[in-house]
């Protein structure tokens, strides 16, 4: 690894002049799991790196009117740990439980996994599909932007220089809903998606039809992607296994998957029906209230 | 005196009993010392640039910039103008430093520039291998029950009269070893005397290959390796690195530790061999195969050599038989020597087609299996007893469905195969000596390594049986180059070897011992024997004093005796009267899957694995041998493979987080069954490593088969692949 200066400011406003005075040649450090790998093989050369996993600003985690705060830095274990985000953003804990093992889940955070912006990034799907938004701080106006519109390419998002992602907000959850995230990996555990979907369900008062439907969809595309239409066109869908089973087939049409080592696109095509039908069914029983199959590996 | 052959079945006390490592708890709470570990003071740290392109010439290189680096001390080219690289990966210069971070800046401060040449990776189309002129042929060989008939006219004979023909494709693409610990050593340099803490598997072997490049003799280099992070084959050589180690702590005089990084380590330190083969195939109606005629082809890099033709088919013989082998020579790294070279490769590719004689027949694979054992030579009796106790481990018979038949569980199927194999493990040439002191102490000696078989382990219980001891009382050094020479580990050949030279070492001190004894318990030696502690007459419990008390009788300098195994001399050609050790074992492996027809993906259920090897020193270890052996075949029956670009000839994966292993979750419920009748335990100790890593990759591809009714012809078995044979697929 190259030699680099190392600093950890104390307050948020600290670490956003810092990073703005760098002139773009520092970086964040929250958990560090994507950031130090990335400067040990080269890709990454920062001349400053910012440590900012123990801003108070990025360690939030709250409920209140608003829904969930849930700030930047937080690692996985801990949102997991939550049992109201086990409950009402099933999703998210869903993701975090499944990103790398126990070492990386303690000290990786959403935020970080979500400025890293890669196509393949577990909770970002899964964030999408809870409406989740995020809080940006800079040498400006603090700005919000969906997290579907936050990446822009592999490895870009919308972050400015001196832009510090803060927050994640997440809306409250309605009544009769609920939520999944799944990826596909070839082995058991610890690996990179092949394809992850997210989906959010809200069933009607009677539980067999579709109010809202939201899919987040994860390696299939240079950014994570809001299936939009598709999430859509279910709305007042009944809530039943053909109806998962044609979202599959059109979530394969709305697709651009690149062909690599880890499949053709052909294969992720295959792959994303497949989980679009199967995440939608786990994502509606939590709306119903029921036990779902799901367990991280199957 | 005490006899040197082993005590008959069931009579001994601590052989065949089940011992843990004498050194697991110190790998457990990491005071174990690997190469890596060792950092003496004032240790440069050295690390090598790996060239870019799969082929290309060196026009220009310049060192200056990076020797002028802060923090650089040494830079050493390895490459020079003008020469050819031949693979993308290959290390072009090294740089020492003080800290791993102005060793980073020195590597990007060297400027080379290169002439990019045309490349070749592919190795699994042979027709494109033909049209790019890089084959070469690797021989052809028939065989004819009717010998002096024409070769195409017997077989088109054969192929017209038989029950089935089929043609079919297989293959088994490259791996590479992945040994955790990456190659490397930490070299310590005192005057005209160098020490190299190498990670190998040669320790007596090394010491003159790093002497004679750096100007030394053998004599003046040590090699100490007391720990491995594995080898599996691709750690006998002190290689280009460990020599340029030793070379950087001579020039600097500092100690210097180069390790090679993860993705140099799959790039250049070795990978087994591919194989592909087409075969056209002819049975009768229950399933004897009559004639296989077959082209087979693939990679071991730059030289292009495939699977040799010994095992094609294998471990069958079929009475009509035709093969003939293609070498395709690829901008790759040199294959090295990967745990029994050739045999898995070569039962991937052609146990397979004897499983699609069941399937094109709907016969049960077992019955096939047993069908053709009459072309297996002598060791047939022992694969079908072998086969009838992994049935029942397995529960074949219940669970057996004819290929693509079984029951569907939502969008899974599940299927049986079963594979069979056979290996050598005789020993290698083994010195040891063993020390027993006047106040009781033992140790023994000898320069072999423990590559975490546990061989420590044996070393320490075949003594302390010797000498009636506890496993405790025994002191095991080994992994030193001053120690009494020992083989290279490969091959099956370390357990043979050090049980025979310590076990005559041990017996040869022991009777020394009794020697001296003898007159305080007024008897002959040869009515003495050591048990339990104590020197006894041989079946009289009363007349006996203790271990102590006899090494109390040896005066004031130790006993010392050494113990050879001398390959041919030991044992001279047509020896056929007791021995210490043997060579050849058989093996049965079944496996049991479960198919995700929708996602392709294949989940381990069951694997078991029968095996004989003789007689059993240490049964914990020899089943830790085989759970190892399982899990690595699991590995690339269903997931590792190196993925070579074709466009750039980049090897792609070359990094953990994209070569991908299984982990403990994938591997499903192993079950290991140790075939030790006394007629095995008579023939002596006969090697592990290798035999039970050669059938995982044909057991699981044919539980696969027989879930799917298809083949899915190319190892590892991926997703991708399961869901392309079930959409096309034969
Ligand atoms: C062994 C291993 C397994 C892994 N498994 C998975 C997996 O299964 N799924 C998965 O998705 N990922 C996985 N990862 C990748 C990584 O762990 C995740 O992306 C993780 O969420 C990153 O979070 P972090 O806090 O460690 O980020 P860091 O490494 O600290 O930062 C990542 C990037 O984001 C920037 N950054 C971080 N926080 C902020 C902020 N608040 N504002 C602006 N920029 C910021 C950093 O500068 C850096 O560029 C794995 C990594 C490893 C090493």
């Amino acid at each position: 690894m190259h030699s680099f200066e190392y600093s950890a400011p104390h307050s948020l406003s600290d670490a956003v002049s810092l990073l703005a005075q760098a002139e773009g040649n520092a970086r964040p450090l929250a958990g560090g799991t994507d950031l130090i790998d990335q400067m040990q093989t080269g890709r990454f050369r920062p001349a400053l790196v910012i440590d900012i996993k123990k801003l108070p600003e990025l360690n939030v985690l709250e409920f209140d009117g608003d829904g969930l705060h849930l700030g930047a830095a937080v690692p996985c274990y801990r949102i997991y740990g939550e049992p109201r985000i086990v409950q009402e953003y099933s999703a998210l804990a869903d993701a975090c439980h499944i990103i790398g093992g126990v070492q990386i889940q303690s000290r990786a955070s959403v935020g970080g996994n979500l400025c890293n912006s890669g196509p393949a990034a577990d909770s970002t799907p899964a964030m999408i599909a809870l409406s989740a938004i995020c809080v940006i701080a800079g040498p400006g106006e603090t700005r919000q932007v969906p997290v579907e519109e936050f990446c822009t390419a592999p490895g870009e998002n919308v972050l400015r220089r001196g832009e510090i992602l803060a927050e994640i907000l997440f809306p409250p959850r309605p009544a009769n809903s609920g939520s999944h995230y799944r990826r596909f990996i070839p082995r058991n555990e610890m690996d990179i998606a092949v394809v992850g979907v997210g989906a959010f369900v809200e069933l009607e008062d009677d539980g067999q039809t579709i109010k809202t439907a939201r899919i987040g969809l994860g390696a299939v595309a240079p950014t994570p992607l809001l299936a939009e239409d598709l999430s859509a066109s279910l709305s007042g869908k009944p809530a039943t296994d053909s109806t998962f089973v044609s979202a599959g087939e059109a979530a394969r049409q709305i697709i651009t998957p690149i062909t690599d080592m880890r499949g053709t696109a052909e294969y992720r095509k295959q792959i994303t029906g497949v989980l679009v039908q199967r995440v939608l069914a786990t994502a509606t029983a939590r709306a119903r209230g029921e036990p779902s199959e799901y367990k991280p590996g199957k | 005196m005490a006899e040197v052959f082993w005590p008959p079945q069931g009579s001994a006390s601590l052989l065949g009993g089940e011992h843990n490592r004498i050194d697991g708890l110190a790998k457990c709470i990491g005071s174990a010392k690997y190469a890596y570990d060792v950092v003496p003071d004032n240790m440069l740290v050295a690390s090598a640039l790996s060239c870019p392109h799969a082929h290309a010439t060196i026009r220009a290189i310049d060192l200056n910039a990076a020797r002028n680096m802060a923090g650089v001390v040494a830079v050493e080219p390895l490459k020079k103008e003008g020469d050819e690289i031949r693979w993308e990966g290959d290390l072009v210069a090294v740089v020492a430093g003080e800290t791993e971070a102005a060793v980073a800046e020195g590597l990007a401060a060297i400027k080379i520039e290169y002439e990019v040449l045309d490349h070749f990776v592919d190795d699994t189309d042979l027709d494109a291998a033909t049209e790019a002129n890089v084959t070469r042929p690797a021989g052809r060989n028939t065989q004819l029950q009717n010998r002096d008939e024409d070769a195409d006219q017997e077989f088109e004979r054969l192929f017209n009269e038989a029950a089935v023909t089929f043609e079919g494709h297989y293959g088994i693409n490259v791996i590479t070893h992945m040994c955790l610990e990456t190659h490397g050593s930490t070299c310590e340099s005192q005057g005209d005397k160098l020490v190299s803490h190498l990670s190998t598997q040669n320790v007596s072997g090394t010491p003159g290959q790093i002497a004679g490049p750096i100007g030394l003799t053998a004599q003046d280099v040590t090699v100490h390796c007391d720990y491995i992070g594995g080898g599996f084959g691709s750690k006998f050589a002190a290689d280009a690195w460990g020599v340029t180690c030793a070379q950087l702590a001579r020039n600097t005089g500092r100690p210097v530790k180069y390790m090679l990084t993860r993705s140099q380590e799959l790039k250049n330190a070795g990978n087994r061999p591919s194989g592909f083969l087409r075969a056209k195939i002819a049975a009768d109606k229950d399933g004897f195969v009559t004639a296989w005629d077959s082209a087979h082809w693939g990679t071991n890099g730059t030289s292009g050599a495939p699977v040799s033709q010994g095992v094609i088919p294998y471990v069958f013989n079929p009475p009509n038989r035709r093969r003939v082998a293609t070498g395709i020579r690829t901008n790759t790294s040199p294959a090295r020597a990967w745990r029994a070279p050739n045999h898995p490769q070569g039962c991937a590719i052609t146990q397979t087609a004897y499983d699609d004689v069941a399937r094109h027949l709907g016969l049960d694979s077992y019955d096939v299996f047993l069908r053709n054992l009459s072309t297996v030579g002598e060791r047939a009796p022992i694969y079908e007893d072998q086969m009838k106790l992994a049935a029942k481990l397995m529960d074949w018979k219940a669970k057996w469905h004819p290929h693509g038949k079984g029951g569907q569980d939502g969008s899974v199927v599940s299927g049986l195969g079963m594979a069979i194999h056979t290996w050598g493990g005789g020993p290698h040439a083994s010195r040891a000596t063993c020390k027993i002191h006047p106040d009781g102490g033992v140790e023994i000696f000898l320069g072999s390594q423990d590559l975490g078989t546990g061989t420590r382990t044996v070393i320490g219980l075949v003594v302390a049986e010797t000498l009636g001891l506890e496993l405790e009382q025994v002191s095991v050094q080994i992994g030193l180059s001053e120690y009494p020479s020992s083989g290279p580990s490969g091959g099956s050949t370390t357990v043979g070897g050090v049980s025979e030279s310590t076990r005559r070492a041990a017996t040869a001190a022991l009777n020394l011992l009794l020697t001296k004894v003898a007159p305080r318990l007024e008897a002959d030696a040869n009515q003495l024997e050591a048990v339990g502690g104590k020197i006894q007459i041989q079946g009289n419990q009363n007349r006996n004093i203790s271990w102590k008390e006899a090494c109390g009788q040896i005066g004031i300098s130790p006993i010392e005796a050494q113990g050879e195994y001398a390959p041919r001399v030991t044992y001279p050609r047509n020896y056929d009267g007791k021995r210490l050790t043997d060579n050849g074992v058989a093996g049965v492996q079944m496996a049991e899957v479960a198919v995700d027809t929708e996602t392709g993906v294949v989940k381990m259920k069951k694997f078991v694995a029968v095996q004989d090897i003789g007689l059993i020193i240490n049964r914990k270890t020899a089943r830790s041998q085989i759970y190892g052996a399982a899990i690595m075949g699991i590995a690339y029956a269903l997931f590792e493979e190196r993925i070579m670009d074709k466009a750039t000839g980049a090897f792609v994966n070359a990094e953990l987080a994209d070569y991908k292993l299984p982990r403990l979750g994938d591997t499903g419920e192993i079950v290991v069954e140790l075939y030790e009748p006394e007629s095995e335990y008579n023939r002596g100790v006969i090697g592990l490593g290798e035999p039970p890593v050669i059938s995982p990759g044909a057991a699981i591809s044919n539980a696969v088969c027989n879930a799917l009714g298809k083949r899915v012809s190319v190892l590892p078995i991926t997703p991708q692949r399961v869901l392309e044979a079930i959409s096309g697929g034969a």
